[in-house]
């Protein structure tokens, strides 16, 4: 395949792994005490957490599948869910923890009423905080984010795949652009986030450029290094 | 493959998963690992030393990630020389244990010696008997986690290599770790003073319970409260990952061309899983009921 059409592949999938973070509802530390709403971990970690396991799924599929470029829908809907998968899971048992083991309610602290079920959220946060728990609106966004950050992760992998023929050198490339997108993401919604109702969202632009330049430079030597060289 | 043998080999891994997930919470919690321990780290400056373990290396994702692949290579490379798989396991998971323990010690004297000026002191004895179950937990979490990486690679055929797979899920154990268990000690353990349900005032930072039932509490102690829900929940919540992704590609097998059925039952599970979600939401606020009411937040006139 065309080395170019490869770049913009790998370019398309960074793009969207810091677009996905963007959506994954994340509170850092203050989360860890249920202080904010969100997944009491930071963005980098979740994000990657689950796109790392939607890459295993998708590794599975093509192997199972084959590397035609006809698959490459297949291959990519398969890290998706199972980036959906993880964060799902991991957002649902958290909820379990901050209702059964904290006792609080899952709130938004950015939003009066939740735009998806149109429940009252200010009058079930708690006093001194900003919100605690993983609502319905960012549960879904960050159901989003697993979709859009497992498809992202498995077009770099597969890109890559294609490049050099190597599952475990396109693997560490893929986790490699992961790290990178979800950082720059990071940084751009300064750690916390609930999801796209949050007004950090409007960001997004932002960090997609800097997400461009960035992958641009990675793909261009991953091309040229995962391959051995020139 | 029978599916019938496949279906038992994606339970084994689920098991794994799940002590390896209980393991790795419990190790967090004795350790005091990732943002929890920004509690700890702060006690002192509020003018609350205590006897807790301080150690935070790094966010528990990349730390198991480290930890784990270390212990991936080694079992590779003793896999190539033709060592048993269970010998290979068990001696791959004590470097990422040894590892873990050289790590756990510099990451508590450097983080207490630097809270001198608080009159935080280094107690030695904490170090000396939080060490070991800091290594021991570490060691349970590693070896449960290269047990289905090498089920993964070596009888599901995954195409990536052991220490790729044990970097992919050292990592997303650790992310499983932070997100669930984590919570529990960082919210309740350390604020059990404060009434349950109340909520978390930001202004409470700090003020971590620093006594025992019997004496002033250390870390371990922690650990034992921790091991009654965070830790089985982080199980659970690892576990049920690792299950519910190996097992749709098991029932709907990619090979037999029903990869599209796997990628359907996913979505499936993700719709229950929100369901689930929306329906324990409305529990709790049913259940505890609103902080304030709408005369307090002034929308109904007196």
């Amino acid at each position: 395949m065309e080395v170019i059409l490869l770049i913009l592949l790998l370019m398309i999938g960074g793009i969207l792994v810091t677009a996905a973070v963007h959506f994954v509802p994340v509170g850092g530390a203050p989360a860890a005490m249920a202080q904010t709403t969100g997944v009491g971990t930071g963005t980098t970690m979740l994000a990657t957490g689950s796109g790392l396991t939607g890459l295993v799924s998708a590794g599975f599929m093509m192997e199972s599948v084959g590397y035609d470029i006809s698959n490459l829908p297949l291959v990519l809907a398969s890290g998706a869910v199972g980036a959906m998968l993880m964060i799902c899971i991991t957002m649902l048992m958290g909820n379990i923890v901050y209702i059964f083991g904290v006792g609080v309610v899952p709130s938004s602290a950015k939003v009066k009423f939740d735009p998806i079920t149109k429940l009252r959220q200010d009058l079930y946060v708690s006093k001194g905080t900003e919100g605690h728990g993983i609502p319905t609106v960012s549960f879904v966004s960050g159901t989003i984010g697993g979709l859009l950050g497992g498809i992202g992760g498995s077009l770099v992998y597969w890109t890559l795949l294609e490049i050099n023929h190597n599952p475990a050198m396109s693997g560490i490339f893929a986790i490699g652009f992961f790290f990178l997108n979800a950082v720059i993401a990071s940084y751009n919604i300064g750690g916390t986030i609930e999801g796209f109702h949050d007004p950090k969202f409007k960001r997004l632009p932002k960090a997609i450029v800097v997400s461009t330049v960035a992958s641009l430079m990675c793909s261009i030597v991953a091309v040229f290094i995962s391959t051995g060289g020139l | 493959m029978d599916i019938i043998l496949e279906m038992g080999i994606v339970a084994l891994m689920g098991a794994a998963a799940t002590v390896a997930g209980a393991a790795e919470d419990l190790e967090t919690d004795v350790g005091s690992q990732s943002n929890p321990n920004s509690q700890v780290q702060l006690a002192p400056q509020m003018g609350k030393p205590h006897r807790l373990y301080n150690k935070a290396i790094s966010g528990e994702a990349p730390a198991y990630g480290l930890w784990c692949s270390t212990a991936g290579v080694t079992a590779a490379v003793l896999l190539g020389v033709k060592a048993s798989p269970i010998v290979a396991i068990a001696l791959g998971s004590l470097v990422g244990a040894f590892l873990l323990g050289m790590f756990a010690i510099p990451a508590h004297l450097g983080r207490i010696a630097s809270q001198k000026r608080y009159n935080q002191p280094i107690y030695l004895d904490i170090l000396r008997t939080h060490v070991f179950p800091i290594m021991g937990h570490g060691y349970v979490a590693v070896f449960a986690t290269l047990v289905l990486c090498y089920i993964l690679h070596y009888m599901l055929l995954h195409p990536f290599t052991l220490p790729l797979l044990a970097l992919i899920w050292g990592i997303t154990l650790g992310a499983v770790g932070s997100s669930t268990g984590d919570v529990f000690y960082g919210a309740e353990r350390h604020f059990q003073q404060h009434e349950f349900g109340t909520g978390l005032n930001a202004a409470f930072s700090g003020d971590v319970v620093r006594k025992a039932e019997a004496g002033l509490r250390s870390s371990i102690d922690n650990a034992w409260f921790c091991s009654k829900f965070g830790g089985p929940v982080t199980g659970l919540t690892f576990g049920l990952i690792v299950f519910l992704d190996n097992w749709r590609t098991t029932v709907f097998h990619p090979d037999l061309g029903y990869g599209w059925y796997a990628v359907g039952l996913g979505v499936l599970i993700v719709i229950v899983l929100i369901m689930l979600n929306f329906m324990l939401e409305k529990y709790a606020r049913n259940t505890y009921g609103p902080y304030k009411t709408l005369e307090e937040v002034g929308e109904v006139s007196a």
